[in-house]
């Protein structure tokens, strides 16, 4: 890639982030806050005793964990985060290249020589590798203040919980867990993205009416013509929620290596191809 | 020279309405051409097929290039300005200045910033907070710094106050127009940009009706205030439009020689304006 083009790719992940700052930026610093709030008065309502407890009980469990062995605990508080991610995901995608239409700036945007595909690529970028980065800052915060919170809290009840280095490690790596698992959801529901990413370069209005309906509509014709319901099927086989979370670093290799991954990456990138040739024309 | 835009038969169909029918275009490189017609009269569908935004039927080349499959790497010779509503509301003006400089290697950052210092735009301020006008003055600092061969103005002003109308073309000629640049600009404005043109090109209902240099205009056009002795004789030359003004009938010609009709009272050109009523209303008299 000579420098102009990286340039470019730069500055259209860059015009993501600026235009969609309110769902890669602002959700996860709400919900990082309700969080605290939600924390902190949990806390303030628990007796002592019970708390007292609480904290033992989380030394007990940490002990003899290594960081490593200690990361899949601490992803628990990230759940909500990761689901907010893919759900903030799913409204990015369906406004990614409708929004633009819908505003007229389009105009300005394909005023640009800047090519569809690269265009189409730097949002399906943006959704597994940049977006993901902003959520993990913000549970980075979190974690720090979780753990910092957790070991005084511990020395005001006279027990060490894990150690504040183990326990900073430990975050560290579940924060690497997190973003593998948005990276790896990515490419694994890439069909998705790529259907999204299709009607929302297609549809005059509504996109969501457009993904859903046409999608219903086909299953309910393979069912109708043929009697079967391979369509729905196979989308169900990809919609376990425990598919979309990496709890073990080992799992990263046998998940993007599987036939069902590569060839969810196939029909995801023939989808890619649709949203560019729709993207073309401005009709 | 090679045209900068060189078109054979554009053809563009939305269902059954015809927005462009067999539309011809050829238009040299450092004219200035105005493209005028009535609302839905296929402006906007011809400058969409030029940058490559419209997909349309016919042999087209701008700049050298197909823009139905090069419009990524036509843009780099081509600058478009729609109606000022068109750049992305939620941007910053520097966060603009910042995204062009990256994107497009024709740019100089320094001649937009020297442009907008003479404006009253504040740089951080988003583009939904500015007025229409800064808007446009923000568009134009940009293209206005983009080496291009072809810029091309689709109703640039249109919402404007007649002062930021006046200083728009101002600065387009005085700053972008050097002589080797072309510029095709749509408007309804026609008062406006007469002045300005090298081009007329009227078009109505996807076809091209007039397709002149401005040069031409004298020899091809004659109104005549004709005197109402003469009014039988006026009719028998065939005018194509027919209007009353301040009492008296104004013939309007095409190609009939002028000193053919001097003897039937006042001659002169048409102004664009009333050419363009003219051709609009062909064959109909008021």
């Amino acid at each position: 890639m000579n420098s102009l083009a990286l340039n470019q790719f730069l500055a259209l992940l860059y015009r993501e982030v600026l235009e969609n700052r309110n769902l890669f930026i602002g959700a996860p610093a709400v919900l990082a806050v309700l969080l605290f709030v939600f924390t902190a008065w949990i806390v303030s309502m628990a007796p002592e005793q019970e708390l007292a407890t609480a904290i033992e009980y989380l030394s007990v469990i940490f002990d003899g964990l290594s960081p490593v062995d200690m990361a899949s605990i601490f992803m628990i508080p990230a759940i909500p985060f990761m689901m907010m991610l893919y759900f903030c995901g799913l409204i990015y995608l369906l406004n990614a290249l409708y929004q633009d239409r819908k505003d007229m700036s389009v105009f300005f945007w394909q005023s640009m020589p800047v090519s569809n595909a690269k265009t189409v690529l730097s949002k399906v970028v943006t959704i597994g590798l940049v977006a993901p980065v902003f959520y993990v800052a913000i549970l980075f915060v979190v974690y720090l203040i979780a753990v910092l919170w957790l070991t005084l809290l511990g020395f005001s009840y006279g027990v060490q919980v894990a150690g504040l280095g183990y326990m900073f490690l430990a975050a560290v790596a579940s924060l690497a867990l997190v973003y593998l698992s948005a990276f790896v959801t990515s490419l694994w529901l890439l069909p998705s993205v790529g259907w999204l990413l299709l009607f929302s370069a297609f549809a005059k209005r509504t996109p969501i009416l457009w993904a859903a309906g046409v999608f219903i509509l086909i299953g309910f014709l393979e069912d109708f013509i043929f009697g079967s319901q391979y369509l729905a099927n196979w989308v169900e086989s990809r919609s376990n929620p425990n598919q979309y979370f990496i709890y073990e670093f080992s799992d990263v290799t046998d998940r993007l290596l599987s036939y069902d991954m590569l060839f969810g990456v196939l029909v995801g990138s023939i989808l890619l191809i649709g949203a560019i040739f729709m993207r073309r024309f401005i009709d | 020279m090679k045209n900068i835009v060189e078109a054979r038969n554009l053809e563009k169909h939305y269902g059954d309405f015809k927005a462009l029918d067999g539309v011809d275009l050829s238009i040299p490189p450092g004219s200035i051409s105005g493209l005028i017609g009535p609302n839905g009269a296929g402006k906007t569908t011809t400058l969409k097929a030029l940058i490559g935004l419209c997909d349309v039927e016919g042999e087209l080349t701008v700049a050298g290039k197909d823009p139905r499959d090069a419009r990524h790497k036509l843009m780099e010779e081509v600058c478009f300005i729609a109606d000022v509503g068109i750049l992305p509301k939620w941007l910053r003006g520097n966060q603009l200045i910042d995204y062009v400089e990256a994107v497009h290697p024709r740019f100089d950052r320094a001649r937009a910033e020297k442009f907008l210092s003479t404006t009253e735009i504040p740089p951080r301020k988003r583009i939904k907070e500015l007025s229409k006008g800064m808007v446009t003055q923000l568009h134009l600092a940009i293209v206005m710094a983009i080496d291009v061969q072809l810029l091309v103005l689709d109703e640039p002003t249109l919402g404007l106050d007649i002062i930021y109308r006046k200083e728009f073309y101002d600065r387009l000629l005085n700053d972008f127009y050097d002589g080797n640049r072309t510029i095709i600009i749509s408007t309804h404005q026609v008062e406006e940009i007469e002045t300005l043109l090298s081009h007329l090109i009227f078009i109505n209902k996807g076809k091209i009706v007039l397709d002149a240099q401005m040069a031409e205009l004298e020899t091809l056009y004659t109104e005549v205030i004709v005197e109402p002795e003469h009014l039988a004789a006026a009719d028998a030359l065939n005018p194509i439009y027919i209007r009353d003004l301040l009492g008296k009938k104004a013939y309007t010609y095409e190609a009939v020689p002028r000193a053919q009709l001097e003897p039937f009272g006042e001659t002169g050109t048409p102004s664009v304006a009333d050419l363009f009523v003219a051709k609009m209303k062909e064959g109909k008299h008021e």
